[in-house]
């Protein structure tokens, strides 16, 4: 420590500092995040609908939590959330990772290909859900014109009406839109292994499945825990794709926690349940990004 | 690096295949966006129009106010960029350069803002907007977007200004620089691209915002942004498939321009500590 770093400054002083420019960010953050958090777990404690806000605090009750814990929906938009994470990040994974190793092999155009290839990326979710709306429209949309055409089925389908088929539309616009991420931080991956080690793996005789179970997949290690949290926390905490898309429906089998929190506020009027339910989801984040917080190597001052 | 003829032909055809599958929702966009009104229910459908029309995109700019959604788009991004930004530069410096007591804890609440529900937050300000009127008035937009801005803009800032070396700055303090304006003439100038690419992304998630301007403006039609105006022209009954994909190529146009620039800029960003 010879250079005189902030010698001008005496200790006392640098604090002082530095609390100064800290200080406008925690007024804004305070007013827009950190108050209106508590305000939603406060609301969480209340039995209250939208026609008494900004009245007397109503009594404090555990009464939400009950009946979020015996109601069946909560448990249903449990199981639909865990599926669809699961799901699409499973997908998202294999098909980004596919992507990725494709692109970053030598070929004549592999830049445009690699622009091609992120491109839905970049598709703000409400106009992802949008183009596959039309694709999937029951009645003109392209995609029952091609299984009608090719015989696979005999009748227009349904897609956002049908259980199951809403469910698979939701994980194909989600896929469509969630892989392109995966790859561009996998070839961002793949692109920092040293090309000496797959050098040296091919004079040692070792074919591409092993250059790729033994060098690729290991280097690709830290990266991909990080964007698999952020795939799965995307999913988790998603709106415009589901609400314009089904809402939820049909008979809720796409409804996540995070569009009914929305349902029960902004559709049912029931403030306090919903703010439980957002409370819940807010616990699970909060979990799920302090591991990835915890996973990331670098230490975070 | 040396390939069979035959291998160069499956990997161009796998490639060329795989770009297909992924790009043509977005080609079939375009496609119907040029299509006449009467060819949108009808089969078979048409894969390349034979006689292109823009007819779509008068009909947004005349008969929807379009201009106006794309108008509200604009002004929210700039206002809640422009909030955070200032904020955000600010915190991710101090972050950055100075170890005081406490500062590590409020990075860290930073970091963890990011990933919280927006379905959560927007109860309380939804009842906070309420009594302060906001509702339907564009401001509340603005607020709303920077609880999603600046937890981001204050990580991305503070890695920008990591790579600054402090050197600088203790030079221009010797030669009589206050610290302040160390920050203002020296580190700032020196992280003009972090800072137009912290920008420009703290405008695309601004634009591509949806759960809080439904919200919050729905009643207001004149408020709408674009986002929440081309999602209404999906009719319960009828669409005009040709309008609202119009509409939604020129929402989203600016969007996959400015991913292009930014594509390398976030990576660095997610990656960053990571790929050691």
């Amino acid at each position: 420590m010879s250079a005189p770093r902030w010698s001008l400054w005496n200790p006392g002083n640098r604090q002082l500092f530095a609390y100064l420019l800290l200080l406008p960010a925690v007024l804004l953050t305070t007013a827009i995040i950190v108050y209106p958090i508590l305000s939603a777990i406060d609301l969480s404690f209340q039995k209250i609908k939208i026609a008494k806000l900004g009245r007397a605090r109503a009594p404090m009750t555990l009464a939400n939590y009950e009946e979020l814990f015996s109601s069946p929906e909560f448990y249903q938009a449990i199981w639909v959330t865990i599926s669809l994470v699961a799901t699409v990040t499973a997908l998202s994974y294999v098909i980004g990772l596919a992507t990725a190793i494709l692109v970053n092999q030598r070929f004549r155009g592999r830049k445009l290909a690699r622009i091609l290839v992120a491109v839905p990326w970049a598709a703000p979710s409400v106009m992802a859900a949008i183009i596959w709306w039309w694709l999937f429209d029951s009645s003109f949309g392209l995609i029952n014109w091609a299984l009608v055409r090719t015989g696979l089925s005999s009748e227009m389908i349904p897609w956002l009406s049908t259980p199951g088929a809403a469910f698979f539309v939701i994980v194909v616009v989600m896929v469509w839109k969630g892989y392109p991420f995966i790859s561009v931080i996998m070839l961002a991956g793949l692109q920092s292994i040293p090309l000496e080690l797959y050098d040296a793996a091919k004079v040692d005789g070792a074919n591409a499945w092993q250059r790729f179970r033994f060098i690729s997949l290991p280097g690709l290690r830290s990266v991909r825990g990080i964007a698999l949290i952020l795939v799965m926390l995307w999913v988790f905490r998603d709106f415009p794709i589901i609400y314009i898309l089904t809402g939820g429906g049909p008979q809720r089998t796409t409804q996540t926690l995070a569009i009914m929190t929305y349902q029960e506020a902004f559709k049912f009027h029931d403030f306090g349940f919903a703010a439980a339910i957002g409370v819940v989801t807010l616990v699970i984040s909060v979990i799920a990004s302090w591991i990835m917080v915890r996973r990331s190597d670098e230490p975070l001052m | 690096m040396t390939r069979g003829r035959w291998e160069t032909v499956i990997l161009y055809a796998v490639v060329i295949a795989v770009v297909i599958v992924l790009v043509f929702p977005l080609y079939w966009m375009f496609n119907t966006s040029l299509a006449p009104a009467t060819q949108l229910r009808r089969f078979p459908p048409v894969f390349v129009q034979p006689e292109p029309t823009l007819a779509a995109y008068e009909a947004i700019f005349t008969e929807r106010p379009i201009g106006v959604w794309l108008r509200n788009s604009a002004v929210v991004a700039l206002a809640s960029t422009a909030l955070s930004m200032f904020v955000s530069v600010l915190a991710g410096y101090s972050i950055s350069r100075i170890r005081a007591r406490g500062s590590q804890a409020i990075g860290l609440f930073f970091l963890m803002s990011r990933m919280l529900p927006s379905t959560l937050i927007i109860i309380p300000l939804f009842v906070s907007f309420r009594q302060f009127q906001l509702i339907g008035d564009l401001r509340s937009l603005v607020l709303a977007h920077a609880t999603f801005i600046t937890p981001f803009a204050v990580w991305m800032l503070k890695g920008y200004f990591d790579t600054i070396p402090m050197e600088l700055e203790d030079a221009a303090m010797i030669d009589g620089c206050t610290p302040l304006s160390a920050l203002l003439r020296v580190v700032l100038p020196l992280s003009a691209p972090g800072l137009a690419a912290t920008t420009l992304y703290g405008f695309v998630l601004s634009w591509n915002d949806f759960v809080f301007a439904r919200t919050f403006l729905v009643a207001n039609q004149k408020a709408w942004t674009v986002n929440v105006g081309v999602a209404s022209l999906k009719g319960e009954y009828l669409t005009e498939w040709n309008e609202i994909m119009a509409g939604s190529l020129i929402a989203m146009l600016p969007i996959v321009l400015a991913y292009l620039f930014l594509e390398r800029y976030l990576v660095s960003g997610l990656t960053a500590g990571s790929s050691k």
